[in-house]
Parts: structure tokens; sequence; C-alpha cells
């Protein structure tokens, strides 16, 4: 086991630089997601990291090794794909212990660690088929696998969940994090959930346009946002932003509310507004409110609120939770 | 109704690109007596006395023998020389990638008519005329651009992820095309052997020019024996074609399925 260490890392393609100073310190048995809209840079991040992608600037330190230029086979690192990139030729058992054939173990070994991970993942029964016998789910558990028989120093895994069904994405989430805590290995997770993100990370790294916006713990990004885009980007559904006279009224340009931050109810300084959509959740129920001179905001209440479509309520910020961001959309400190 | 027409337009069809063969095979085992008969005519008493006569005393043993070596060996030698760079132009990244690639362009472009000259000078300055070698060098050297083009087309249809997924679990580019993307291109594989084959095996040119002895030519340009300028042996001729044309359909009635899926492979997805 290793941490990553990223000091001053950019990478370019020719002139256009599409990472840019990036200085990341992962510690050893770390899980860290990387999270960001698409195009944010995160996979090529952990591309570079898997040594797919070449350093153009900065060190990348795996372990006290600096890795810069050594090839993905000389970092001791697995990883998994979005696409599972299993080799259809061979059996799931063959896909599992490929890494260790080419290492020269001996078949006993092989087919000792290849049956202990798929007694792990469940994979027994499944051993001796193709990639093209197994579903969607079995096939993601077999790249997982393969990844597991190596015992590498640091596990990368670039969105393996998003061509799995809702269902069978939210039972793996909690198989990978099972794993980890099992396994204790390092681990870079890429996402564009945020869901994900929240749930599985020790902590989580926001990255926006090639630049990281903000590192830190699932909740302490929900607490506390360094950027307006970190404010928006965690937490769902996601924080409405308010400008002009509400905002205004507590010295920001612009007023940041969570959706389950509001409390409906008359009095004063309440936001009076009109219901324009109702979606119930069952456990949740989140309301559309356009409220002048505020636009539609999101409200997610407990699900036994009754509020229709047309209806007229009056919504109260909690104060204690608002967050205020400058010009520059970063955060007020009071 | 329609297709009651489209059904008897491809029969005529059929009629004329099939008579030629079935015609060949008639003559081949008519006695002489009956060779006065109009061609279509079907032999009355079949023997395969030309056969014997070609295969001993025209020396299609030998010619059959040569033909073999050259067109198996440049099979197989073409597959791993066409794949090995293709693998390259589309596995790697290289110095100089865009220039080989405009070469192979170019090799596609030009007849080998236009080139013969030059390349019957190169074989014989090696001093591989009148052997194996000079024609399947020349064959190789000749038809290698098609075939990387052809499984450069392949590889692109494989995911790069498979690719780099084969990185991470440590193995090098050479363990990658042997255990990874070779085992999957079998539709490729079977096409540039086949192809390459039915190229070698009929090829006349080459062989006429690099192969002037005897014992080394091969069958097509033993087929030539039959034919002077005033006579035509056609008995002889006829059962030579057919010699000839065995082995080519009898490989391709085999691998059809394989060659045909190859041929149209990376055209979709």
């Amino acid at each position: 086991m290793a941490g990553v260490e990223l000091k001053n890392l950019s990478k370019a393609y020719g002139d256009v630089e599409v990472l840019h100073d990036i200085n990341l310190s992962i510690a050893d048995g770390e899980f860290v997601v990387f999270v960001g809209p698409s195009g944010c840079g995160k996979s090529t991040l952990l591309r570079m990291i898997a040594g797919l992608e070449k350093v153009t600037g900065g060190d990348l330190m795996i372990g006290d090794k600096r890795a810069n230029d050594l090839s993905p086979r000389q970092r001791d690192i697995a990883m998994v794909f979005q696409s599972y990139a299993l080799y259809p030729q061979m059996t799931v058992a063959e896909n599992m212990g490929f890494s260790l054939s080419l290492e020269k173990r001996s078949k006993n070994e092989i087919t000792k660690k290849v049956q202990e991970a798929a007694d792990a993942l469940k994979l027994g029964p499944f051993l001796e088929r193709k990639p093209g016998q197994l579903s969607g789910g079995q096939r993601q558990r077999v790249a997982i696998g393969r990844a597991i028989v190596r015992n590498p120093q640091v596990f990368l895994l670039d969105e393996p969940l998003s061509n799995l069904d809702a269902a069978l994405r939210s039972e793996t989430r909690v198989e990978i994090s099972e794993l980890h805590q099992r396994m204790e290995t390092t681990m870079v997770y890429v996402t564009h959930d945020q869901v994900e993100a929240m749930t599985m990370a020790d902590r989580i790294v926001v990255l926006n346009g090639g630049y990281i916006e903000q590192v830190g713990s699932p909740m302490d990004l929900y607490n506390n946002p360094a950027t307006e885009f970190v404010a928006g980007f965690i937490g769902s559904p996601k924080m409405n932003f308010v400008k002009g006279r509400y905002a205004d009224a507590v010295g920001a340009a612009t007023l940041g509310v969570r959706p389950e931050h509001f409390e409906i109810g008359q009095g004063d300084n309440t936001w009076e507004g009109k219901v324009t959509l109702v979606e119930r959740l069952g456990h949740d129920t989140i309301l559309y409110i356009r409220v002048p001179d505020a636009g539609v905001v999101t409200v997610s209440l407990d699900g036994q609120h009754n509020q229709q479509v047309g209806d007229t309520v009056h919504l109260r910020p909690k104060p204690e939770f608002i967050h205020k961001f400058n010009e520059q959309g970063r955060p007020i400190v009071a | 109704m329609g297709r009651w027409v489209l059904l008897f337009i491809l029969g005529v069809i059929a009629v004329l690109m099939v008579s030629p063969l079935i015609l060949t095979v008639f003559t081949s085992l008519k006695p002489t007596t009956e060779l006065v008969n109009p061609p279509w005519y079907p032999p009355i008493s079949p023997t395969f006395e030309h056969y014997a006569r070609v295969w001993t005393d025209g020396g299609f043993s030998r010619y059959f023998l040569n033909t073999l070596i050259i067109s198996v060996v440049d099979a197989i030698v073409m597959i791993f020389i066409a794949s090995l760079a293709a693998y390259a132009m589309v596995f790697m990244e290289f110095r100089g990638k865009m220039i080989l690639q405009v070469l192979f362009l170019i090799g596609l472009m030009i007849p080998v008519t236009a080139i013969v000259l030059p390349l019957f000078q190169i074989v014989r300055s090696f001093g591989l005329l009148n052997t194996h070698l000079g024609v399947i060098f020349a064959d190789l050297a000749l038809a290698v651009s098609i075939f990387v083009f052809m499984f450069s087309s392949f590889f692109m249809g494989v995911p790069k992820a498979l690719h780099e997924a084969a990185r991470i679990d440590g193995a090098t580019e050479f363990q990658i095309y042997r255990r990874v993307v070779m085992p999957i291109a079998t539709p490729a594989v079977v096409t540039t052997a086949l192809l390459e084959f039915l190229w070698s095996w009929n090829d006349l040119l080459l062989r006429l020019l690099l192969m002037t002895q005897d014992e080394m030519r091969t069958l097509s340009v033993g087929l030539l024996n039959f034919q002077g300028t005033m006579t035509r042996d056609v008995t002889g001729l006829s059962s030579g074609t057919v010699i000839m044309a065995i082995p080519v359909v009898l490989l391709f009635l085999f691998f059809q399925r394989h060659f045909v899926r190859g041929m149209t492979a990376g055209a979709v997805k």
C-alpha cells in the first residue's frame, strides 16, 4: 500500500493546458473521490496517476517513488474502467488471473488468488464463463476482481458504476465501500455523481475547468463550500442561488440556500411564492416554487407535506444554514 | 412476380459465372476423340488420363509444390508483418507515424506493372532469382500495404480501454498484441491468409519474371506450357486449370463465413 502525492501537476495537449497546478496529497489507505462536471479533467488526472497519460508538468509520487516516467506496469496500480474492459476471449478466471500470469506466477497461486477474489465478489459460479455471457453488474464485479487479485498499492476506479442501472449502482456502491474497508488500500475514484462522492469518500476533490476547487470531507464540503461552484455541485437537489433584494438583505452578492434548509410558515422575513411543480418521492417531497425577485426556488420537505401546484406558500431560509457569497463566488465569512 | 423475375436474373448471372468452370471440367475429362464435340457437351466416357499426364509429364507435381510453398509462406508471414505494423499504427504513438502511414498509402496506389523492372533488379542483386524466397519477398512487399490497412481498420474497432487495461495489468506491447488483440482478430487473420494465399496462388507476372528455371515454376506459369504460338493442348490446359483451381475453391468454401465477416469488418460497429 502507498499514498499518492501530486505536486504542481499539470497536463497540456500541445499548447492547451487542461489541468493546472494540481497539488494533492492522498494518504495511504485513503478513499479519495474526484468529482466534477464533464470535461473538468478528473478522468485525465486519474489516467495520469495510472500512467495512461503523460505528465507534462510537476511531480507525481506513488509511495516514495517519483512515478512521472514509470510505465503503468511499474507503478503497481490497478484500474477499473467505466467500460469494464474485460478481455472478451478469456474466461472470467483468465481475465482475473491475467496480470498474475504475466508475472509468471505458478498456476496454483493464480487459481488460489482468483478463487479468493471470486468468493469475495460472489463470482464463484461464473469463473468459466466468458464476459459476453455475464450481466452488466457481473462484468463490473469481474473488472473489480481483476484489480483485487493483484493486491496493488493503489486502486483506481474510473466511473465504474455509470453503466449500471440505479438499483445495481447503489448495491455496487456499498460493495466497493466494504471492499475498501476490508482491503485498506488507497483508492482513487472518479465520478460525476455527487451522491457517489458523498457516500463513499473519505475526502472529496472537486475539480472544475482543470483546477481543484476544494478538497475536504463530504460534510466539510456540504457545510463549508469554498466556492459557489462547490456549493452548487455538492448536495442534491442542488443549492438555490438567489441574487437581488433577498441577497442584498443579508449583505451578499449571492445568497445560497439548500432546498432542505427552508421552513414553510407565516411571519416576517418570509419569501412568498407559488408552487409550480411537486415531486413526491415518498420520504421527501420536492417543491418548485416561483418566488418574485428570486426565480424558481427548490424546496425539499419531508414526505408528509401536502402542497399542491398553484398553492401560495411562505418560505423562510433557516438563518444558521444560509451561505453568503461575494461577487467572485467566494464565501463571505461573518 | 417480382421475386421470380429476380430469381431468373440471378439464375442467368449464376450460369454465366459458373459455365466457364463447368466447360473447363468437361473438357479436362473428355478423351481426345470427343474433342470434336462442342465444348458444352458433357464427356461421354470421362477419363482422368489428362490429369495424370499433366501431373507427371507436364511437371505439375513440382509446380504444385512450388506454388504451395510460396503461397503458404506468403500467407503466414503476411499475417505477422501486416498485423504487427497495423498494431503499431493503431495502438502506439511514435515519431514518424504519419510519414509511415503515407508511405503505406503510396504502396496501395502503385501498380505492380509499373515497378516490375526495378523489382527484378533488386531481387537479382540479392541473388534471389529462381528462389522461393525472392518471390516471397516481392509478394510481401507489394501486398503488405493493403493488409496493414485491413488490420488497422479491424484494430480500430477494438476498444482502446482493452489495450489500456492490459497495460495496467502489466503486459508489454508484444504481450498485448499476442494475448489480447490477436485472439479477437480471427476474422482479419482469416481474410488476410485467404486473400494473400489466393493472390499468391494465382499470380503470373512476378513468377514469370523471377522464376526462369523450369523446376522453380509455379502452376500459373506451368499452364503456359500448354499454349504454343500455333497450337494449344486444350485438354492439358483444362486439366491444369482444374488442378490449380481446386485448392482455392476448397479453401474459400471452408472459410467462407470468416472471410465475408473479415471483409466487412470495421464497416459498422
